[in-house]
């Protein structure tokens, strides 16, 4: 867990800590942040596979343009890098696409 | 002066098909096409396969355009993404079950091959179809292409049949010279005008200009048809879905991306295009095919477009020999023309040839208000 | 629901709010739209995190004034009567205008005489091997995971491409207590040299060049310069970088590479305008390398060669974000005038010190935007089986391949190949793909034009522009004749 936190940059006050759902799975997040930068922080980098070549995926330009952070949240199709944390906010990676 | 037995002036589906059969055929042809091969209405439709909502008087050229489009790989020779599958139109209402009702009765008597099946059994066809259909009439051969890659397939069989292309070249003009035609060009490396035995005129919704060369006056409105396209999903559906009315049609693609098309109307004219989407008819579109797919809901619309279809005064299309003249044809204002198209041009070019043709004409003589000159 | 107003703002950065406020001080009403939930844009992004005390750069004053900046925008847009559409999405604009928007609150439609766009910019990369791989972002994407998010984009990053965001970002990593193996910046020594000289004319810009200097000296970072991606390694994640020698215009050039374990590589180009809405409502733009791109013709004051629609900030041309707040307060109150809310005597009172600071900022502004200007060589170094398309999955041997095909504008490349139609509608290969075309073909970027802009401008979710309704609403139109 120490090891995963290493990219939140010491001495920052942010949100409570709280926990996302990814793939079924829990992952510690803050409340407020950046989903994409949860998912970056909690070491999911990988988001979706490429359409054709089936090759890893991460977000690109975390300002909604690029749409390589695209995944279900809570059921409907987001950039990840427009939502914000909430407690246990269920993310489905894959971009409907499963790797 | 460069000679060829036939000249076709616009580069759709109609034009592009008369072309390479004729080219096939034996004859020295010319296609000429003011921007990219189709990249008017050929290109940017909403791709439908259909034979259950062209007119009915259009039944046999839907019919025969959509065996041809099953078969593009045998006869073009190039990818077009045609998928064939079943085809659903539905009825939400009672009144639209009773026009369903009555118009898949007189299809079937002209010759098409639909039945009426329950809700039950649409949903059985179409597992990802809503709760609220209360009848729909079945094909069990509709379809639907991509028409973004028909550009490239017919370029590439044209080139290969021995076609002249001309892209980016605008026919200005065009001069009777004894039996055959003089056609101006914009712009044509060496030669600003070719010689043709044979002609055929292929506007689509530009068949009033090309028709007003020749000194005839057909009046022709424009319809500008919206279309929507969905990020790649999840499947949510398999077939090709529309409403009886006609105002929807419905379709995943292999790579998971949904079209939404139907013919709601956005703006435009002839001279800028179909520029501007009507967001009300597009959020109505949308709500139509979501009422149709709820899965539909969960994804994202990327993009949505339109294109320009032209429109007769009967609403019945131009087939046919020009009045007055032997050896000139002309094709435009067809509904469903997509789905038409390569019959529309095979049998023109039969006929252009001397061969015999069954396909029904619709003559512009019907039309021509005046003679402009 | 269809809500009127005097004059609609698209885009919330320091462009769009002080055009908004500038318009609301004068009596208009103006509606002000963001997809992002709170204003500012990328460059005065809100920052969801509170910092505490900083190192050097913060002694030097370089990292506070961005932040203090955006709190006092938001705060004076807050105070201003100015109606925000937060977190919506623009589906469509039309008609002189309307503006239909979406967002997780649904949707509306505004509708206004006047709009201004000022949507900002997006970044150019030009791809290279490895480009796609998770861990390879943006120069600006780690701007706002560190400024706004309080984020290191890895334990050990590279920081390589061109323009003044390469020492900024390695400066802000390194401020922030992370690691940063090299910093490989295109432009050689001389070409800063140059910039800096036409730079004096702005003193902050200076102090902060300086000071991000000094921090990447003081970390013993190695600064490479004339050095260019070669490639990025790594299967699932980036493991490694590759770099070596490029000529002026970054195409490769024969020379030993250099090898670097990160676990992140942040790249740039330069900067990109965000010209959707004047493209696609048929105003005039210009292909103008020098401002980033293709650039809405704007005169003096904003106005766009359509009626009603203004372009301002680095949507309409790259100028900065010096300049932005200026050009945007401008079109505010030229709006003010034209709709006749003040006399020409009031405008020139209150518009002269502005267009007296926008004169002095044109040469400096200019002088940054040059160092972004993409270098062509990038384009012609990209190997035959880099994916240039990432939403499609297009490599460059098959955009050449529809080239020599005969696919000669952009818009039959799109259909020949798929690119540009994905979900981000080409904006991250868009440059990359004009200019292969352009030099595969021998034309220039002007004559080949732009992709056919269409609606919406970025993804709208379908359940959010719907919403509830029932099915007798739908306005279907009566059935064509049998």
């Amino acid at each position: 867990m120490k090891e995963r936190d290493t990219l939140r940059i010491a001495g920052t006050r942010r949100g409570g800590r709280t926990v996302i759902i990814v793939d079924g799975r829990p992952a510690a997040a803050h409340e407020g942040e950046m989903l994409a930068a949860a998912l970056l922080a909690a070491g999911i980098r990988e988001l979706r596979p490429s359409p054709t070549e089936r090759t890893p995926r991460g977000a690109f330009c975390y300002m909604g343009v690029c749409q390589e952070c695209a995944v279900e949240v809570d059921g409907v199709r987001r950039q990840a890098c427009m939502v914000r944390v909430t407690p246990r906010m269920s993310v489905v990676l894959g971009g409907g696409f499963k790797t | 002066m460069r000679a060829y037995d036939l000249a076709v002036i616009g580069g759709g589906v109609h034009g592009a098909s008369a072309a390479l059969f004729a080219a096939r055929a034996g004859l020295k042809v010319v296609l000429i096409e003011r921007g990219a091969l189709c990249r008017e209405a050929s290109g940017v439709n909403a791709g439908t396969l259909t034979i259950q909502v062209t007119r009915l008087a259009l039944l046999p050229h839907a019919i025969g355009g959509h065996q041809m489009w099953a078969t593009a790989r045998d006869w073009l020779g190039h990818d077009v993404g045609v998928v064939v599958t079943d085809g659903l139109q539905l009825a939400f209402s009672k009144a639209e079950a009773a026009l369903l009702e009555e118009r898949t009765a007189r299809r079937r008597e002209a010759g098409a091959p639909l039945r009426l099946v329950t809700a039950k059994e649409a949903r059985a066809i179409e597992p990802g179809l809503s709760e609220s259909v209360l009848l729909a009439s079945h094909s069990a051969t509709d379809g639907f292409a991509a028409p973004y890659l028909a550009g490239r397939a017919f370029r590439r069989a044209l080139i290969e049949t021995g076609v002249a292309v001309f892209e980016g070249v605008y026919a200005e003009g065009i001069d009777r010279q004894g039996a055959a035609y003089a056609i101006r060009l914009s712009e044509l490396s060496g030669e600003r005008v070719i010689a043709a035995t044979r002609l055929v005129l292929a506007g689509g919704a530009w068949i009033e200009e090309m028709l007003g060369w020749l000194g005839l006056a057909v009046p022709i409105a424009v319809k500008i048809n919206q279309v929507a396209v969905t990020e790649r999903l999840r499947p949510v559906m398999r077939s090709q879905i529309g409403i009886a009315s006609g105002l929807l049609s419905l379709r995943q693609y292999p790579n998971g991306t949904v079209v939404i098309g139907g013919g709601w109307q956005g703006r435009g004219d002839r001279q800028k295009g179909a520029h501007e989407i009507e967001p009300a008819n597009l959020i109505g579109n949308v709500r139509l095919a979501c009422h149709a797919i709820p899965a539909l809901r969960s994804g994202r619309i990327v993009r949505s477009w339109a294109g320009i279809e032209g429109k007769t005064a009967d609403e019945l299309p131009i087939i046919g020999r020009l009045p007055g003249h032997e050896n000139a044809w002309a094709v435009g204002g067809l509904h469903s023309g997509f789905t038409c198209g390569p019959y529309v041009g095979r049998e023109l070019a039969r006929l252009i040839t001397g061969a015999e043709s069954n396909m029904p004409l619709f003559p512009p003589d019907r039309l021509v208000a005046r003679a402009v000159r | 629901m269809t809500e009127g107003y005097d004059l609609i703002v698209a885009g919330a950065g320091p462009a769009g709010a002080n055009a908004a406020i500038a318009a609301v001080e004068q009596g208009l009403s103006v509606a002000l739209i963001d997809e992002a939930d709170a204003a500012g844009g990328q460059v005065y992004r809100r920052p969801r995190v509170a910092r505490e005390a900083r190192g050097a750069g913060a002694e030097a004053g370089w990292r506070g004034h961005d932040g203090a900046a955006g709190e006092e925008l938001r705060l004076r847009l807050a105070r201003s009567g100015v109606v925000f559409h937060a977190s919506r999405r623009i589906a469509s604009v039309s008609g002189r205008f309307r503006v239909d928007v979406v967002g997780p609150r649904g949707h509306d439609a505004l509708e206004a005489p006047y709009l201004i766009a000022a949507t900002g910019a997006y970044e150019r990369v030009i791809p290279f091997p490895g480009w796609t791989t998770p861990g390879v972002t943006g120069l600006a994407a780690a701007t706002i995971l560190i400024e706004s998010e309080g984020m290191l984009p890895g334990r050990r990053v590279a920081v390589v491409g061109l323009g003044p965001l390469l020492a900024a970002v390695a400066a802000r990593i390194v401020e922030s207590g992370g690691e940063v193996a090299v910093v490989a910046d295109l432009a050689s020594r001389s070409d800063w040299v140059k910039a800096a000289w036409r730079l004096t004319a702005e003193r902050p810009m200076l102090i902060d060049g300086w000071a991000w200097l000094k921090v990447i000296r003081r970390a013993r970072i190695p600064v490479l310069h004339r050095t260019g991606v070669r490639r990025v390694e790594g299967e699932r994640s980036v493991r490694r970088l590759v770099v070596g020698p490029v000529g002026a215009d970054g195409a490769p050039v024969p020379g030993p590479h250099a090898a670097f374990d990160v676990d992140a590589v942040v790249v740039g180009h330069g900067l990109v305008p965000s010209g959707d809405i004047p493209r696609l409502l048929g105003a005039d733009l210009r292909h103008d390398p020098a401002g980033g791109g293709w650039c809405t013709l704007v005169d003096g004051e904003g106005r766009t060669t359509l009626r009603g629609l203004y372009a301002v900030g680095d949507g309409a041309r790259i100028a900065g974000a010096r300049l932005a707040p200026l050009t945007g307060r401008l079109a505010g109150l030229a709006v003010a005038r034209e709709i006749g809310m003040i006399s020409a005597e009031r405008f020139a009172t209150l518009a002269g010190d502005t267009q007296a600071e926008i004169a002095r900022l044109r040469p400096v502004a200019a002088a940054m935007a040059r160092l972004m200007i993409l270098k062509p060589g990038l384009v012609d170094g990209i190997t035959g089986g880099t994916i240039v398309c990432r939403c499609e999955d297009i490599p460059r041997s098959e955009i050449d391949k529809a080239i020599d095909e005969g696919a000669l504008s952009l818009n039959a490349l799109k259909h020949f190949t798929r690119c540009g139609m994905g979900p981000c509608q080409g904006r991250m290969c868009g440059e990359s793909v004009a200019e292969l075309l352009a030099r595969r073909s021998g034309r220039s970027r002007e004559s080949l034009g732009i992709w056919t802009p269409r609606p919406p401008l970025r993804p709208i979710a379908i359940d959010e522009l719907i919403g509830t309704f029932s099915y007798a609403d739908i306005p279907i139109p009566p059935p064509s004749a049998l």
